[in-house]
């Protein structure tokens, strides 16, 4: 044990001692490492962030759902949402009327707001300090008395408010509750989001880890010799393997501590960077506890086993150092199987349905799709050398340069791009795979967007000529073309109470607009053929008993522009004179939206009728919300690991111009033009990118066509997302380049000649 | 009397706070063989280097026939080293995965000469040298003696007119160190190349005509060796 620990320090010493270019050596590794460490401990973050996310959302919840009627009394509250949208951004509005003192109270507030108060969020009270703020404050009902804390928030970006209210009834759509929180049982993310969920981390961080084994390879070649120099002294070769492993162990440890640093620094910028509305607290980004320390354990250990495994292709001889395996061929055997059982672990999904939540196996799944991953990493050194032995020198003298350095170093120049590979092989899978599931899973709103572009809606306030009024006021608005206005409400047959229908009340010129009526005057009623028969008895959800007048004449109705038929009762207002209130009241509006500050002047009238108003711009698709934040953090984290590769390329080749830098001196300074050694630089970076990024594209296409079928979703590519993608790999060659040149500039100076 | 082909006055080269050099002098005439001798640190690389155009001097003047090497743009100089000067280090610098005719052929090939022309040149020049059995080998699988030969076939390819050698013999045995100098002055005097020598080893010094001594970044030149 004492010979371990003592060869363990002694390698730890080589690391730091030896000079600049010792310390420049491990300050390579430790800040190559380190990247990937603070990436894996954001990544770890990720549960906890959003668990802490979660928790405050459901801290707030008021919804409720399949749960006693809670009565009025002293700790009552009636609350109603009172959304809006500005300039894009969602505004979460609440209206707030406690019925006795013991009210129950959001997060984040210390007091209700009363009547003519209002209690605002800090992006919010930014909307509202904005210079084009006047058509926003219409819409936030009340004086701005406070800030609701980070307790009462998604996130730092969310806009939200709570006003105080003294009209609101539960008849007007508001909910009575005795206290917040959700009362639901999470139900989880769906068998299919889950699905994709791992597959995106397994992609997201195998370059991560990828690229940590190669950071740990850096200044292989110094390190060697400095072992030949060992062995002369009498080492022996179980001797080297420890020293090696502590060397390794100083560069690592460094990345751990480099990685934790970069995760501090990460951690405040975090707020500041929202990805499409996932915003997070500096402080809900923590690392899990057991997977902070899995990062801290792995990341010594694989840098530990990857020197060992790269010190089996070499013999550390006293009279210098052999690297064996250089005339070999690699055995493209057992690269093949990595990927083979990845496929056997993922076949038995075909066929299962995932939607129903049996047969899925996350472990398996991902074990499954790290193989296929891994198998690029094992097969892109095969390939390079296939086909780079196969290339000649013939050509200028920087293809020349950069074709025999390949040749002669195969493994480094692959291993250096393995990540990218990974990372664009798992990009092209995820991609194919989005958007084949957000396609089956967009719903055809049917709106018609030449027609109306936005709609106003809200729960009908007792009154019956609400689409009148409706219809007047959003009519003045500037930028409004016309207004299609109609109280609507479901209705039951008491001889069919299985089949439903509508009762629409608007006027005869809007009637005419939703079915093809020839007259029409104030007391006349329509049926359609899917509604109830003229004079029979039906039920008004939330009002009552009502009978269909028996002059009503039968048409047939046409689509509403926000799309959807007319199909039930359509009356004049006149013929609906015995009901009090109608429903809910809806206007399909055609808006010139070519001026933003139209539509939000339409959302102001809607609020100036009631704040309960929704006014939104109508989409010929909606989508699913939750896929649609999935993909956004996919694609947030795929570029933060294209990033990292980007990053450790140019450390990499900054590592390798490192330890070249005498050799390149000497280039110089018999007259080679620094250009072309920067063009040698450019090409033997470009070489491997380029058959790395065709084995990718193979390989991610096959595994999006796999996954493709697991999700029962057809086999089909979108060209232009992919080539996208192959494009940003590719981008990285020219990137690298331009950011090591300096470099190289800096290196091919007379001092790197000096024998003295 | 013929104006010197290379000259230099009055250099001073500081590093930092280390002064390198300090008004230092030097000349040497076509065809000649000069040695620079001195302790380790004493200035001699710095000084082939300030020759070589190279490192620029913070203050003197090099002149390479009527051209000002401190006041000629880098392309010009590297153009310089790329016809007229040729190179040979102490640990060879030889590029590891190129061939040892491919290493000689790359000077050619950077001033403009196609591959086989090149090659056909290097070869000849390792044959000379008497490396012709490795012309297909790579550095890692040559001996020091072989790497250093193949090292003053490339310097000489290109017929440079001053070849600058850095401790040539530095990492040879004294019986290699002897055929490496012997074959690199025949060819330098077949060729009438000017050969700066710099090495702290009297034996090497032995092949030239005349020695420089550099000591604490000034020089002092004796009379004629031979």
């Amino acid at each position: 044990m004492s010979g371990w620990l003592r060869d363990l320090a002694l390698g730890a010493r080589l690391a730091i001692s030896g000079g600049r270019g010792a310390w420049v050596r491990t300050a390579m590794t430790a800040v190559g490492v380190g990247l990937g460490v603070a990436l894996l401990l954001l990544a770890a973050s990720f549960p906890t962030a959003i668990a802490a996310r979660d928790d405050r959302t459901s801290a707030r919840d008021d919804y409720r759902f399949g749960v006693p009627e809670v009565r009025r009394g002293p700790a009552s509250l009636l609350i109603a949402d009172a959304p809006t949208v500005f300039r894009g951004v969602d505004v979460r509005g609440r209206l707030v009327q406690p019925e006795g003192p013991d009210a129950p109270l959001p997060p984040g507030l210390d007091r209700l707001p009363r009547a003519g108060e209002v209690v605002v969020s800090p992006r919010l009270q930014e909307l509202l300090d904005r210079p084009d703020a006047a058509l926003l404050r219409p819409r936030i009902p009340g004086r701005v008395v406070g800030t609701i804390g980070d307790a009462g928030l998604e996130g730092p970006v969310e806009a939200a408010y709570y006003a105080g209210a003294a009209d609101l009834s539960v008849e007007s759509g508001a909910r009575r509750i005795d206290r917040f929180g959700s009362v639901q049982p999470d139900e989880g993310l769906d068998p299919v989001l889950a699905f994709l969920v791992v597959v995106a981390v397994v992609v997201l961080l195998l370059p991560v880890a990828v690229f940590v084994a190669a950071a740990a390879r850096f200044g292989g070649e110094a390190r060697d010799r400095r072992l030949a120099a060992l062995r002369l002294v009498g080492a022996d070769r179980r001797g080297v393997r420890r020293i090696a492993a502590g060397e390794s162990l100083v560069g690592a440890l460094g990345g751990l501590l480099v990685g934790a640093v970069v995760f501090g620094l990460a951690t405040r910028v975090v707020p500041e960077l929202p990805v499409a509305s996932l915003s997070l607290f500096a402080s809900d980004v923590r690392p899990a506890l057991p997977l902070a320390l899995l990062v801290l354990l792995a990341v010594p250990a694989v840098a530990v086993v990857v020197t060992q495994i790269a010190l089996t292709r070499v013999a550390i001889d006293p009279l210098g150092v052999v690297r064996r395996g250089a005339t070999r061929s690699r055995r493209l055997a057992w690269r093949l199987a990595l990927p083979v059982v990845g496929l056997l672990l993922l076949v038995p999904l075909l066929g299962v349905d995932l939607t129903q939540g049996e047969g899925f196996n996350p472990v398996l799944t991902s074990a499954g799709v790290v193989l296929l991953l891994v198998g690029v990493t094992a097969l892109l050194p095969w390939l390079v050398e296939a086909l780079v032995d196969r290339l000649d020198g013939r050509g200028g003298v920087a293809w020349q340069l950069a074709v025999r350095r390949l040749q002669l170093d195969r493994g480094a120049s692959a291993r250096t791009v393995s990540g990218i590979a990974v990372a664009v092989a798992g990009a092209i899978a995820l991609t194919s795979l989005f958007g084949a599931v957000e396609d089956d899973r967009a719903v055809a709103t049917g709106a018609d967007l030449e027609a109306a572009q936005a709609q106003v809606y809200y729960t009908v306030r007792p009154g019956r000529d609400d689409a009148a009024q409706l219809d007047r006021r959003l009519a003045a608005v500037p930028g409004v073309r016309s207004v299609l206005a109609w109280s609507e409400a479901s209705i039951t047959e008491a001889a069919h109470p299985d089949r439903s229908a509508f009762l629409t009340v608007a006027s005869c010129s809007t009637l005419r607009r939703l079915a093809r009526i020839r007259s029409c005057q104030d007391g006349d009623a329509f049926v359609t053929p899917e509604g109830p028969a003229p004079g029979a008895s039906v039920r008004i959800a939330e009002t009552g008993p009502w009978r269909v007048p028996a002059d009503a004449r039968r048409v047939v109705s046409d689509p509403k522009p926000s799309g959807g038929d007319t199909t039930g009762v359509l009356a004049t207002p006149s013929a609906a004179a015995d009901l009090t209130s109608v429903g809910a009241t809806y206007a399909d509006v055609a808006l010139d939206a070519r001026n933003p500050d139209h539509l939000e002047g339409l959302r102001n009238a809607a609020a100036a009728v009631t704040p309960l108003a929704v006014a939104q711009e109508l989409q010929s698709t909606r989508d699913d919300r939750d896929l649609a934040a999935v993909r956004r953090a996919v694609y947030a984290g795929a570029v933060a690991v294209l990033a990292l590769i980007a990053a450790s390329m140019v450390v990499a080749a900054l590592e390798g111009l490192h330890e070249r830098r005498r050799l390149l001196a000497s280039l110089v300074a018999f007259g080679t033009p620094p250009r072309t050694l920067g063009r040698s630089l450019l090409l033997q970076t470009a070489v491997p990118v380029a058959l790395g990024l065709v084995l990718a594209i193979g390989v991610g296409l096959g595994l999006g066509a796999l996954l493709l079928r697991i999700v029962g979703s057809p086999v089909r590519f979108d060209v232009v997302p992919i080539l996208g993608i192959a494009a940003v790999g590719a981008a990285v060659v020219p990137v690298v380049t331009a950011l090591t040149v300096p470099a190289l500039r800096r290196i091919v100076r007379p001092d790197g000649l000096r024998t003295e | 009397m013929s104006a010197p082909l290379l000259r230099a006055e009055g250099l001073h080269k500081a590093f930092g706070s280390t002064a390198a050099l300090h008004d230092a002098s030097f000349a040497i005439d076509a065809g000649e063989v000069v040695a620079v001798m001195g302790p380790s640190g004493s200035g001699k690389s710095t000084l082939l280097h300030c020759l070589a155009g190279i490192a620029v001097p913070d203050q003197g003047r090099v002149l390479y026939g009527d051209v000002d090497l401190g006041a000629a743009s880098d392309a010009k100089r590297s153009a310089l080293r790329r016809t007229d000067f040729g190179f040979v280090f102490q640990f060879g610098q030889l590029v590891p995965e190129l061939t040892a005719v491919e290493n000689v052929a790359l000077p050619l090939r950077l001033n403009g000469v196609a591959r086989r022309p090149a090659e056909a040149t290097a070869t000849e020049w390792l044959d000379r040298l008497e490396v012709g059995d490795v012309a297909r080998k790579t550095p890692g699988n040559i001996s020091g003696g072989q790497g250093q030969r193949v090292a003053v076939a490339r310097a000489l390819a290109t017929r440079p007119r001053v070849l600058f050698a850095d401790e040539p013999t530095g990492a040879l045995d004294s019986l290699n160190g002897e055929r490496v100098m012997e074959l690199l002055t025949e060819a330098a005097r077949e060729t009438s190349a000017a050969v700066v020598l710099v090495t702290h080893e009297a034996r090497v010094a032995a092949y030239s005509d005349r020695e420089v001594v550099v000591r604490d970044g000034r020089t002092r030149s004796p009379e004629l060796t031979r």
